[in-house]
Parts: structure tokens; sequence; C-alpha cells
């Protein structure tokens, strides 16, 4: 890293003094967290490497605010560190969420993606240049061939016969009505 | 009748090479046999009732109480002769004519999906079950064959973004990424018939068979290889289906039902393969599918009219199964092939709402009975459906006629003068025929010493088909009452909504819940029986173990709820000794809280999400801006801000949910809306409790 001992707990240290530069340590660490990177000394030379360019941002950016610096440095931190697990061709936009499912598919043996010490082998990696996360498979196309509905004489007869009743069906107190009519005839004729 | 294992042993069945003639000859023989007892007990009944009813002379109002009798005794005799056929069945203990007598395990397989279409269900039920067969395949070797489909309708926001990840981890636990395959429409078109047919159009040329399964079903590894042998030797057959047994309830309902359904269902399964045979039924799920025929024989019509009657139909299952057949495809059930189990509702509530639809749909069916094409055997099972439902309000009009009828035999002073010997024996056959079933199976029961261990033993097992019979007396007149009104509702025009069914157990409604739904239902009861005193007290006596229903609908709603309760009664098999495949059933673990924040806040939740959503048309700028104004509003006002189309809206666009997530994490607390600083707390807590740093 060529980066001092010394140096590092200097930045660390100043970095806990200011509570703005406080607040961006913990929530890029917490990104990191939530990126199941394991808290190791690569972790945390990452961080600092990535606050230490982003305090020098702050001189020049004064209006954006030290959290925003932080979290875009450590991302491109992590470009640097997971670049050799994406393709080239991936535009710069859509990057770091490969990068993210590469992390995610990788995750049991996520020690050796980010790791410099522990790399993977050429042939997994370019196995994950390769991935392409698809839900489903090449569409293999078939058609259904649609069916009319046919009714037989009885049916037709039958739906023939319905459809002159129909105003009975749309009026609900005519239906209401001659059904009445009809209990009470049959009241009448039992009698 | 086809394929050389099932030849060689029909040839040693039936002694004759002429085999397809004397197997129809066999079934045809088989059908007339059923039908003669069916009729023969109808008859009996239909004498004894017309006996009653003549006694005091003959009215309209009698004529159309015995045609109506006719109809339900019908019903009945033909429900105890199925039983009784399968009872002797299985007291054989051998029935030549059985699609499973040609398993031949040394068939090789052919390429199968396995397709299970959810709509807003609990994702870690879907998976987790999914996660059951697949590595059942896994173990017994047999996994090269199968492609798993989970075929998505949902429409939750939450729920989308749940299923996406529970795809990816659930690939990544088994390996199974290009094999497991997780699709979801957009628009979920003609519902669940609609999500099969279109998964046939995509991947209909991929596979030679399906095996459909809903989002409760659990099948073993071994029941899915079976079935696609049993496709493989059986050329002629379209549709396999298994007979399900419902596992998994916690509560007193469900655990009843899962009792009842396990101890009488295999009599009732017996008989109906003893007459059906290759002209079976299909239930939508729980069954193999041949996909060649099914694409070209099998697209649903559409009815004349409009919904709830007509238009699209809402239930599909039997009328594919019909139409398989009007091809010349046979329809099988394999009723007694292990391993293939279900969900049920967990309540009274939940379990009347799948009716609703349920009752919807089977009256759709009406159509096909008008239909050209449609064959007999067919029809016979479009108006079982039917009548599962329509029964109902046949019943209350046969109750009203007979009170009517009772109310003018009392003022007329008529009621003294019925004759009590033909009553008498009219309620033992009505008795015989309703409790009859389940006699029997408790007779096949005690037949089988170490099946009566695995209910709990005799004494226990005996207890439970008591109280059973208690319950279903006490929940029978509760369905008929909805099931009348959802018929009537149907018939003036009112359509269900499809709804996600509940079928995760629970702790049962609260009382006031039980109350609200229920309160109609004891009032009716009352007013019915005071009018029922007033016809005359001798009616009341014969409708009381109606009204009995009726008063006690809500006690009854809300105790057969609750989990916990009865613990040691109603055990099944499944319970006391459940298989491997049910016992090892872990839980498919996904991070809890709101899945639609995690899609923004998790790195590998939106991921995971964006990456499989289409890269963004360079052409819709006007819809990527409508998405950017989304997000944005998302990021001002926090979730609350959108409405669900919205959370749907911008969740289809992978570009914009990656740059929130980024937005999120780089803005500081004071600069954001308080529910993402608190989400961000939050997400942070939880991390920190679950991961070990």
């Amino acid at each position: 890293m060529g980066i001092s001992p010394e140096y590092l707990g200097l930045l660390r240290a100043s970095i806990n003094s200011s509570p703005e530069w406080k607040q961006a340590w913990e929530r890029t660490n917490d990104y990191l967290d939530a990126l199941r990177i394991p808290a190791d000394l690569e972790r945390e030379l990452l961080l600092l490497t990535s606050f230490e360019r982003a305090i020098a941002r702050k001189r020049k950016e004064p209006s954006v605010s030290p959290t925003e610096l932080a979290f875009d440095e450590a991302q491109k931190a992590l470009d640097a560190t997971l670049g050799d697990l994406i393709s080239a061709k991936v535009p710069a936009d859509r990057r770091s969420v490969e990068q993210r499912v590469r992390l995610y598919l990788t995750q049991p043996t996520q020690n050796s993606v980010v790791s410099r010490g522990n790399r993977l082998s050429h042939e997994v990696l370019a196995a994950l240049r390769d991935v392409r996360l698809e839900a489903v498979p090449r569409l293999q196309q078939a058609a259904i061939t649609p069916r009319p509905f046919a009714l037989n004489t009885a049916g037709e007869r039958l739906a023939s016969l319905a459809g002159k009743f129909s105003l009975l069906g749309s009026n609900r107190t005519l239906a209401w009505l001659i059904g009445l009519c009809l209990v009470g005839l049959l009241i009448y004729m039992s009698l | 009748m086809s394929g050389p294992g099932r030849s060689v042993r029909l040839v040693e069945l039936v002694g004759s090479t002429r085999l397809d003639e004397v197997f129809r000859r066999k079934v045809r023989q088989r059908r007339w046999g059923v039908t003669l007892v069916t009729v023969c007990v109808a008859a009996i009944g239909l004498w004894l009732f017309s006996d009653i009813l003549g006694s005091t002379g003959w009215s309209p109002i009698k004529v159309l109480e015995l045609a109506v009798f006719s109809v339900l005794f019908t019903t009945l005799s033909f429900g105890f002769t199925q039983a009784f056929v399968g009872f002797l069945v299985l007291a054989e203990g051998h029935e030549p004519l059985k699609i499973t007598n040609t398993l031949d395990e040394s068939t090789p397989l052919a390429s199968t999906a396995v397709a299970m279409p959810i709509f807003n269900e609990d994702v870690a039920t879907v998976f987790g079950n999914i996660r059951t067969l697949y590595r059942s395949l896994q173990k017994r070797g047999e996994l090269e064959t199968f492609e798993f489909y989970i075929l998505s309708d949902s429409t939750q926001p939450e729920k989308l973004v749940e299923e996406e990840l529970a795809w990816a981890d659930l690939c990544r636990q088994t390996n199974g990424f290009g094999r497991i395959h997780y699709r979801r429409r957009k628009v979920p078109v003609n519902r669940k018939s609609g999500n099969i047919a279109d998964f046939c159009r995509r991947w209909g040329h991929r596979h030679r068979y399906m095996v459909v399964l809903d989002a409760d079903s659990i099948m073993t590894g071994e029941s899915v290889a079976s079935l696609v042998r049993l496709m493989e030797v059986n050329p002629r057959a379209g549709i396999i289906q298994t007979m399900p047994k419902l596992v998994g309830s916690e509560t007193v309902f469900g655990r009843i039902q899962q009792f009842a359904s396990r101890l009488y269902s295999p009599l009732f399964a017996a008989g109906l393969n003893y007459w059906q045979q290759g002209a079976g039924n299909y239930w939508g799920h729980n069954a193999i599918l041949r996909i060649s025929p099914f694409l070209t024989s099998c697209s649903l019509p559409v009815l004349p009219g409009r919904e709830p009657l007509g238009g699209r139909i809402l239930s599909h299952d039997f009328v594919e199964a019909a139409l398989m057949r009007d091809a010349g495809w046979e329809v099988w059930f394999a009723y007694d092939l292990e391993g293939s189990y279900e969900g049920l509702p967990p309540n009274l509530t939940e379990y009347i709402k799948r009716d609703r639809r349920w009752a919807q749909g089977n009256l759709q069916h009406v159509w096909f009975l008008l239909a050209d094409r449609v064959r007999p055997i067919s029809r016979l099972h479009l108006i079982q459906g039917i009548l599962a439902y329509s029964s109902a309000p046949i019943l209350v009009l046969f109750i009203c006629l007979a009170g009517i009828q009772a109310a003018l035999d009392h003022f007329r002073g008529h009621a003294s003068s019925i004759p009590l010997p033909a009553a008498i024996v009219l309620a033992l056959l009505t008795l015989l025929l309703l409790f009859g079933p389940k006699l029997l199976s408790v007779f096949h029961l005690l037949a089988q010493p170490e099946l009566l261990r695995r209910f709990g033993g005799a004494k226990r097992a005996i207890a439970g088909v008591i109280m059973e019979s208690l319950f279903s007396i006490l929940t029978a007149p509760l369905l008929v009452w909805f099931h009348t009104r959802f018929v009537l509702r149907n018939l003036a025009g009112q359509k269900v909504v499809w709804n996600t069914q509940t079928r995760a157990s629970g702790s049962g409604s609260r009382w006031i819940e039980a109350l609200r739904e229920y309160w109609p239902v004891p009032v009716a009861g009352v007013v019915f029986g005071i009018l029922a005193w007033w016809i005359s007290p001798m009616y009341l006596l014969w409708v009381t173990p109606l009204l009995l229903g009726l008063w006690l609908a809500i006690p009854i709603a809300q105790i057969s709820g609750r989990s916990g309760v009865l613990r040691r009664m109603f055990q099944t098999p499944e319970e006391i000794d459940p298989p491997r495949e049910l016992s090892k059933a872990e839980p498919f673990q996904l991070r809890a809280g709101d899945q639609f924040v995690h899609a923004v806040l998790d790195p590998f939740y939106n991921a995971i999400h964006v990456a499989l959503q289409r890269r963004r048309s360079p052409r819709a700028l006007e819809l990527d801006e409508h998405h950017d104004n989304l997000a944005k509003k998302l990021f001002e006002g926090g979730p609350a801000a959108l409405t669900a189309e919205e959370k749907r809206a911008l969740l289809s666009d992978g570009p914009a949910l990656a740059k929130l997530h980024i937005l999120v994490w780089r803005t500081p607390a004071e600069k954001m809306n308080p529910f993402w600083a608190e989400a961000l707390r939050a997400y942070r807590n939880e991390q920190r409790a679950t991961v070990p740093s």
C-alpha cells in the first residue's frame, strides 16, 4: 500500500475527532458490512485509503459532504478491487450492480474475492466475468391452438330460449315478482 | 392400453391378447355396475319418500319436492356407491386396472418441467417446497431431466422483490442456476390458467411433460419420477393426477380436515378409479401433463356471455381434462401413488373464501354440459363439480318446499298420517348413505394394524371419527348457507375477486372478527327456528340438526381456527411418522421486514433485482423520466409517498433503482427523509446482529 502504520493511525484519529467524518466512516463501514466484506486488514486499508482521497477532495469541493465523498471514494476503491470480476464491456453505470451480483454469488468464499493475498484462479475469474444472471431459459416458443366454444343442438335451443327470457334476468324486481307469483301459484294449486 | 410391461401384466390378468377390447368391456361392466347400485339405492329412497309424500295425497308442491329429493338422494347414493366399491377394492387388496400397475422403475426419464404458478404467495413456503423436491430428486440422482419454473403472477411490490431474492438464494444454495427458473408476468391475464398457458407458449417445446404444483404442494422426488415413468409407458395418457394428502395443518379446523381426508379419501379414490379408469379428472395441481396434446387441445375457450357465468374460465382444470379426453387422450388417477402432499386453508373463513372462487368456477361449467364434443364421463365430472356447490341451494329449496308442505299439512291436520315405518327406514337409509363411508373407512383402518398405529391407535382413531362427524354435522349447515349465497350471487351476476389464498396457520380469528363475519348466520337460524316452530313442532324437530350448526356458527368458526388445541386428537400417519421430505422441510430463511425497502437498501437485493430487469430502451425517454421522478419522490417522501402501482413501476426500472440505492447510501442522515435515516439505522443494527464481524 505504501502508507505507514503511523500515518494510518493518525488518519483514523482525525476521522474520529470530526462528527461529520465519523458519520461518513460509519456509513461507509456499514455499506461494507452490508456487502459482507470481512472486517480484516484489507478492508481497513480500503477504507482508510478511500478516506485519504475523500479528505483531499474535500479541500477542492467544500460544499460536498464527507459522507458523499467518502462513499464515492469507497466505491471507486471497490471498483478497483473487484474490477477483475466483471467484463470490461460492462458500462460504467452498471458496474456496481454487476460487482454486487458477483459478490453475492461468491459469498461463502468471499474472502478470496476481496483479499489481495488470496486471489481466485483464472478459470473462476473467467467464469465470473461471463456470468449473466438469467432467471429464465431461452424461449422455445410454441403455439397454443385456440378452440372456439360450440354448443350442441340442445345447448343452442336452450341458449336461444334463455335469450328470449333475458329481460327477466336483467330486471331483478320483475324476476322477484314472477318468482313470488310462481310460488304463490304453487301453494294455491297445492291447497 | 399400451407399454410392454403393462401389456404383459394385463394379459396375465384378463387372459386375452385382445387387450383393448377386453379392457373396454371390463370398464363398461364396472360402470354399469356402479350405475346399477346407485340407481337401485336411489330408487329405494325415492320409493320410500314418495310413499311418505303420497300418504296425504299428491299436490304440485309434493311433485316438485320429490323431483328435488331425487337429485339430492341420487347424488348421495352415488357418493356412497363409490365409497362402497372403493372399500371392496381395498379390502380385496388388488386392483388389476390401475395406472400404477404399469410403473417400471427401469423406464428412462424424459425432459420434464416442474411448474409452480404463484400469486402473492408466502415466499418461504413456495421456495421451500421447490427446494424439497429439488433435493429429493438430487438425492435419487434423477435431477438431470427436470427443470423447475416458478411462474409468478404476483402484484405486491414487496413480493416481487422477495421472490427474486428467494430464487437467487435457492439457486445459490442448490447450485440450481440454469435449472431453477423464475418468470414473472407483468400482466396476469387469465389468472392461473393464463399463467400456465404463458409458460407453454414460451417453453412448450422445451419439455415433454410438465408437473403442475400449487404453492403449497409438496411432492417427493420418487413420486414425480414415477409420474414421468408412468407417462412414458402409457403413451396414450395425457394427464395423470395424483391424490395429494393434506399435511401441515396446525389449527383444529385444518387438522380435522386433514384427518378426515386421510382416513376417508382412500375409499372414495379407489372407488373413483374403479369406474372412471382412463376417463379421469384433473384437479389443477400435483399432476403430470403431456405438453404436446395440452398445447394442441387444451386451450381454454372463452364462454358466451359475461362473468360470473360466462367470459373467461375461472376453474380450468376440469375443462382441461374434458378437452384432453375429447382429443382422444386418457386422463388417469394414480390414487395410490405415495409422496404427493398439499396444504389446506387454516380456518373456516379461509375455506369458505376459497369455496367462493371454486363455486363461481364450477358454475361456469354448466356451459360445457351444453357444449359440443364433451364426452359423457367428462360431463359427469363437470356435473359433480357443479353439484358440489349447487346442491346447497337445492337442499335449501327442498327444506323450503318441505316447510310449505308441512305448514299446509299442519293446518289441514294431516301431519299425524305420515307412514312412520317408511319414514324411519328412509331416515336410516339416509344416515347409512351419509355415514356409511366413514364406517367403512374405520373397518378398513382396523384391518391394517400398522396404519392404525400411525393414526394414533384404535381408540384415538375412533374418537377422532366421532368428533369429526360431530364437527361435520355442525359445519355442514354453515357451508350450505354460504354455498347457497355464493350460487345465488353468481346467478344474480356478482363475480368474485381473485384473492391470494391464505395457507399459513394462525391463532384463529378473534371473537369480535368471528362475530362480524358470521352474525347473520345465527340470526337467520333463530328466525328460521321460530318459523319452523310456528309451522309445526314436528318440522322444527326435523330441521334441528341444520339449525344447530347455524346457531353455533360463531363459536364454531372461532374455536376451529385455533391452533395448539386437541393436539393428541386427529393424528395422521404424516404427523406421527412424517416422510423424510416433510420432516426435513427446513424453513426458507429470508430477511424479515419490508421487502420493498430492502430492494433499495440491501446491496444484494438491489443488485439481484436490477440485474433481472430489462435494460432501458433508448427510445423510452418519457418513461425513464417518469421513473426517475418516482425514485425522487420515494427518496424525498419515503415508501409511503408511492402507491403500490408506482412502486411496481419503479421496480421495473433497474437503472433508476440502482441509482436510488447509491443515493440513499451516500446521503448524510440530515439531508434525507427521516424514514431512510431510520431504515439505515435499523438495517445496520440487524446486520450487526446477524453477521459475525
